[in-house]
Formats: C-alpha cells, sequence, structure tokens
C-alpha cells in the first residue's frame, strides 16, 4: 500500500471564519470576485498601496518590518493615527490595533477569486468588535475591491 | 493577535484529526471542529488539556461532518474482497469503504496512538465497540499491506 494518511486543509477563508466566530459582535461578508486571485491578491495584500482602495477609512499606510513582526501605521481621512499588528501571508491579512481589527481572506475559486472580509471596532480589553454596522462595513469594502475589477 | 498564534497551533492538529475521518469532507469537518474549539475555549478550565479536549471535539465534528455529507460507502458487515483491497491506491480509498466511525477508531489508533480504552471513551462509546469496530477496520488494512 502507498500514500499517507490525509489530512485536511483550511484555507484562509475558512481561517478567517473561525476567528471570527471566536469574537463577538464579527460577520464576515464575502463574495466571488470575477478576477484571477494573483490580482486580486495585488491590490488587497499590498497594505500600502491597494488596503486603502477598498477598506473604509484608511488614508495611507505604511508598513514596517519590526524585530517583532510586520507593523502597519495608517491613518485616517480625520487624521486618527492607528498603529496595527500585521499577519500577512498569501490569502491572508490579520490586522490588529488598539481599537480596530481587519481581517481579509482570499482563495481561488472557479470564477474568480472567494473574498472575506470581517474586522470593526475593538471592545477594549475584549475579544469583541462593537456590533454596530459591522457587516454593512464588510460588505462594502468588498463592494469597492470588486468594482476595481469589474 | 493571541487568537491568531493559537489558531497556527491547532491548525496542523486539527487538520490532521479531521482528514482521515470526514475524508472530502475534511475543510468542512475542520472549520467546524476550530469554531467549536474557539468557542469553548473559555469553558477549558486546564490549559493542559487543551489538546487533548481539542482532539475530542475534532474527532466528533468530523464524525457528524461526514455522517451529515453521506459520501462514503458502507459495507462494514460485508468486508472488501481481496481483489478491491488490491485496487486500492491509498490509505484514502480504503478508509472511504469505513464508516466515519471506524474511520475515528483507526485514526485514534494509528495516528494519534491511544488504546482501546482512551480511543472508547474519547467516542462515548464501550469498549467492546471499539474494538469491534478496530478489528474490521485492521483487517481491511492488514489485508491491504499484505497484498
Amino acid at each position: 500500500m502507498s500514500g499517507s494518511w490525509p489530512v485536511a486543509e483550511l484555507d484562509p477563508v475558512r481561517r478567517l471564519h473561525v476567528l471570527a466566530s471566536a469574537i463577538s459582535g464579527a460577520a464576515v461578508a464575502s463574495r466571488v470576485i470575477p478576477a484571477p486571485f494573483e490580482q486580486v491578491w495585488e491590490v488587497a495584500g499590498d497594505l500600502e498601496r491597494g488596503l486603502g482602495t477598498f477598506e473604509p477609512d484608511m488614508r495611507s499606510v505604511r508598513v514596517e518590518q519590526t524585530a517583532s513582526g510586520l507593523v502597519a501605521h495608517a491613518r485616517s481621512r480625520y487624521g486618527f493615527r492607528a498603529r496595527f499588528e500585521v499577519d500577512l501571508r498569501p490569502g491572508w491579512v490579520w490586522m490588529q490595533s488598539r481599537f480596530l481589527l481587519i481581517g481579509l481572506a482570499a482563495v481561488p475559486v472557479a470564477g474568480g477569486t472567494l473574498f472575506a472580509a470581517t474586522g470593526g471596532v475593538r471592545v477594549p480589553g475584549r475579544a469583541g468588535l462593537v456590533p454596530l454596522l459591522v457587516r454593512r462595513a464588510n460588505e462594502r469594502a468588498l463592494e469597492r475591491l470588486a468594482a476595481r475589477f469589474s | 493577535m493571541a487568537m491568531n498564534e493559537l489558531l497556527d497551533l491547532l491548525t496542523p492538529y486539527v487538520t490532521r484529526i479531521c482528514g482521515p475521518i470526514a475524508l472530502a469532507d475534511g475543510p468542512d469537518a475542520a472549520q467546524e471542529a476550530l469554531i467549536a474549539i474557539f468557542k469553548g475555549l473559555r469553558g477549558l478550565r486546564e490549559p493542559a488539556a487543551l489538546y487533548g479536549w481539542a482532539r475530542a471535539i475534532a474527532v466528533r465534528e468530523a464524525v457528524r461532518v461526514a455522517r451529515r455529507s453521506r459520501h462514503t460507502v458502507e459495507f462494514e458487515d460485508d468486508l472488501p474482497s481481496s481483489a478491491d483491497l488490491e485496487q486500492a491506491a491509498d490509505i484514502r480509498d480504503l478508509l472511504a469503504r469505513l464508516s466515519p466511525e471506524h474511520r475515528a477508531v483507526l485514526m485514534l489508533r494509528d495516528v494519534e496512538g491511544l488504546d482501546e480504552r482512551a480511543a472508547a471513551e474519547l467516542l462515548e462509546v464501550p469498549v467492546g465497540t471499539v474494538k469491534s469496530r478496530l478489528f474490521r477496520a485492521r483487517e481491511n488494512f492488514r489485508k491491504a499491506w499484505s497484498s
């Protein structure tokens, strides 16, 4: 007999659903973007030039590699600043600041790229988001991203 | 970021458990198992017990998801013929011929290294049930290994 024991795969979109399930108030928005994964991720995974084109209120982002990992310094159009710890991999971005959470995931599927987003305003000191317009905000981000490829 | 890191830690373990039991439904099983694990984390009183606790949840979810989809061709009382087994290209082929519960018993024994009593406890079935499941499942494997 040949072969080895099968191992299940947890792709980035499934991973996003798992993490979001552990955060009270979080909602995951998802949609298929009719463009190849590589093209979509070229935008979404480019935190400095791409993220602000579809994530709300990200006027500028600067990424810095620190000893403890990747850090993003973001500024909103209202002037607020945020320092995010970032986990960035192909098809996966997880960014947390003291007050904000952004999670993005993408996988290639038939017809394009399945893209999922979660995030919002964090409840300080807890694994929770302020449950206010969370789903709609993430849906709007996906609409804006999809519009770039239509 | 702590949850992100915990997920990195648990994912390889959970996907290794769910794969042999849920087969094609492995990704669904792994996702649902990890969701159940993360939702239950607050109730985990003993951090040292994390892996054992996660294993029990992963096995339960994998069996549930596999039974729900009913992709399995079962012949628990009608063991595969030698010819069937000779044609089996890999472990996945052989596992696909067993019920999810039988696959769970095999995986716990051969991947996780549990003895029959521990497997019975985890699956919440009598030890005799585990023994008979193992006997049938391993018979299939033995025939395949020796063919």
